[in-house]
């Protein structure tokens, strides 16, 4: 497993994917702390804007926003690469078991989800840092990296029926359209009090602690819970059964 | 010798349409095996099949006279392949791929990268990324990545597609290094029938998913090379008359009366003479018009292979 998870790095050697990503990663922090500084300054000086606020918007708009369509598509490249550029064959036949296969890669968006999670905590940190915008204090830190971290965990977990429509669809474009449906449904259901039911919502409001009373917390979980394991079930027994031509 | 790759019944059905049909081979080891059959045959299917990236509807694949699917994974461990036009990263080098394979297979043999690529002649190439390589490249570099692992087999489809008249020369030369060299039994497919006839040891021909024939070549030249056919009323004296007046060795005695005689071929009318000098009555003279070209033809059913 460690050489598999070895290649998997090596596969990503001088890859733009990974520069993209960044670039993605960089957008909600960069957009909240930007946007609340220039409000701050411009239009409403008196209204303080403080670290407390910029953390949980920009964790916000990484889980439901920036963070379903950035890490879909990474997924999609993970898992659709090997179909567009015809290397799974060689893989399967060296041989690479099919279920190492997709542990190996999950574990590889997981660590790649982790690092994109912390690039959107560290610049947020260090651009309120620089906007010196108030109540910074380590316990917030240290609160909100949690917080994010729970955010990247739990749209990690969420993204195995994103992994089976990759490799059922062994194309980028389907994965992509999914993300965007999940995102748009994000989006419609910020203002519902049913937004807990839907897996993706439930994950943001998780991570910024600020589910709804409409339903117990243990639905939520129950929800993410069983879509992932379906998902990844789905996944692997069908990838375990698909002749691959 | 022994099997070292043999199909029992092999069979692959898509919905209403069967792919490959009770299909059973044996490449026995040490020999070229050509895997012969025009487009859509299910040349690639058979392979798929051999090297577990489909599965079969029924049938049987042993491989090192073990079943492929109770130990597949160690089997394939012990193979090399090459299916259609192989896959690379491109964004990678020839070596950083070959790595790729190495580290999964835990090779650890110092060099094996380079001289896998040595063999195939891109040990220059060190520095290109693969999107770089040329068709003709690539094929060589899916050679290499086969025999990186130092395989017992080869299996490689269709190896010289899309490759130009110097491509095909230079890999048709490296399976014959490969099998000479290293002693590897080699399958290859191929829709070109002079591909497989300057290469293989064995045919196997398919078409419509059915094998419909697995000869020898030297069989096959034999069958194939051409005869005088006669039918005499006393087959021993015959060829007794043959062996003393014409020193012919190179003839085969067949059932009522029938000598196939394939040398001193414009010597017929004398032959004929003789026999009838010396009592024997000759029924039938007759001149074998096959050649390989119209016995595939023949055996396909029409059409050409290629």
């Amino acid at each position: 497993m460690v050489n598999l998870l070895y290649t998997e790095l090596l596969k990503l050697k001088r890859s733009k994917m990974f520069l993209i990503s960044i670039l993605g990663s960089v957008v909600a922090p960069f957009m909240v702390v930007v946007a609340s500084y220039v409000h701050m300054k411009t239009e409403n000086p008196a209204q303080l804007i403080t670290f407390d606020e910029i953390f949980y918007e920009t964790n916000l708009y990484t889980v439901l926003i920036i963070g379903v369509p950035l890490y879909g598509v990474i997924t999609a490249y993970l898992f659709g690469r090997e179909y567009l550029e015809d290397t799974l064959k060689n893989l399967l036949t060296i041989p690479v078991s099919r279920i190492s296969y997709i542990m190996s890669k999950l574990v590889i968006l997981f660590m790649w989800i982790m690092l994109l999670t912390l690039v959107s905590w560290g610049l947020t940190l260090f651009l309120g840092i620089l906007g010196q915008f108030e109540g910074l204090s380590t316990l917030l830190i240290v609160e909100y990296l949690g917080r994010f971290i729970a955010g990247g965990v739990l749209v990690f977990i969420l993204s195995t029926p994103i992994v089976l429509v990759a490799v059922v669809m062994k194309n980028y474009v389907p994965t992509i359209i999914l993300t965007i449906v999940i995102t748009l449904i994000n989006v419609m259901s910020a203002n519902s009090e049913h937004r807990a039911l839907f897996p993706w919502a439930a994950a943001g409001d998780i991570a910024n602690g600020t589910l709804q009373p409409t339903y117990p917390a243990e639905i939520s979980y129950t929800i993410i819970f069983i879509t992932s394991i379906i998902g990844f079930i789905v996944a692997n027994v069908y990838f375990k059964k698909v002749d691959i031509h | 010798m022994s099997a070292i790759i043999k199909t029992t019944n092999l069979t692959k059905v898509y919905g209403n349409q069967t792919s490959v049909d009770h299909l059973s081979m044996s490449v026995k080891q040490g020999e070229i095996y050509g895997f012969l059959g025009r487009n859509g045959a299910g040349k690639t299917t058979t392979i798929r099949m051999l090297l577990g990236l489909i599965k079969p509807t029924i049938g049987e694949i042993e491989i090192f006279g073990e079943n492929l699917f109770k130990n597949q994974k160690e089997i394939l461990r012990r193979i090399g392949s090459m299916v259609e036009v192989p896959g690379f990263y491109e964004n990678l080098t020839a070596k950083e791929n070959l790595l790729i394979n190495s580290k999964i297979m835990g090779i650890y043999k110092k060099n094996a990268i380079e001289e896998a690529l040595e063999i195939v002649g891109l040990q220059d190439e060190t520095k290109k990324l693969v999107g770089k390589y040329s068709l003709g490249m690539k094929q060589r570099l899916g050679i290499a990545r086969a025999l990186v692992h130092y395989p017992e087999v080869l299996i490689l489809d269709e190896p010289t597609n899309g490759l130009d008249p110097i491509g095909i020369k230079e890999m048709r030369r490296l399976i014959k290094l490969l099998a000479e060299e290293r002693n590897i039994t080699i399958l290859i497919s191929s829709h070109i029938l002079s591909e497989i006839e300057q290469l293989a040891d064995t045919m196997g021909i398919i078409h419509g998913g059915k094998l419909l024939e697995e000869v020898t070549f030297d069989d096959l030249r034999k069958r194939n090379r051409r005869y005088i056919e006669f039918q005499v009323s006393n087959d021993n004296k015959a060829v007794m008359l043959l062996e003393k007046h014409f020193n012919i060795f190179d003839y085969e005695a067949h059932d009522d009366g029938n000598i196939r005689v394939y040398s001193y071929l414009g010597q017929r009318g004398k032959m004929n003479k003789l026999f009838v000098q010396n009592d024997i009555e000759v029924f039938k003279i007759t001149m074998s018009e096959d050649k390989l070209e119209d016995y595939f033809t023949n055996l396909v059913g029409g059409g050409t292979i290629g």
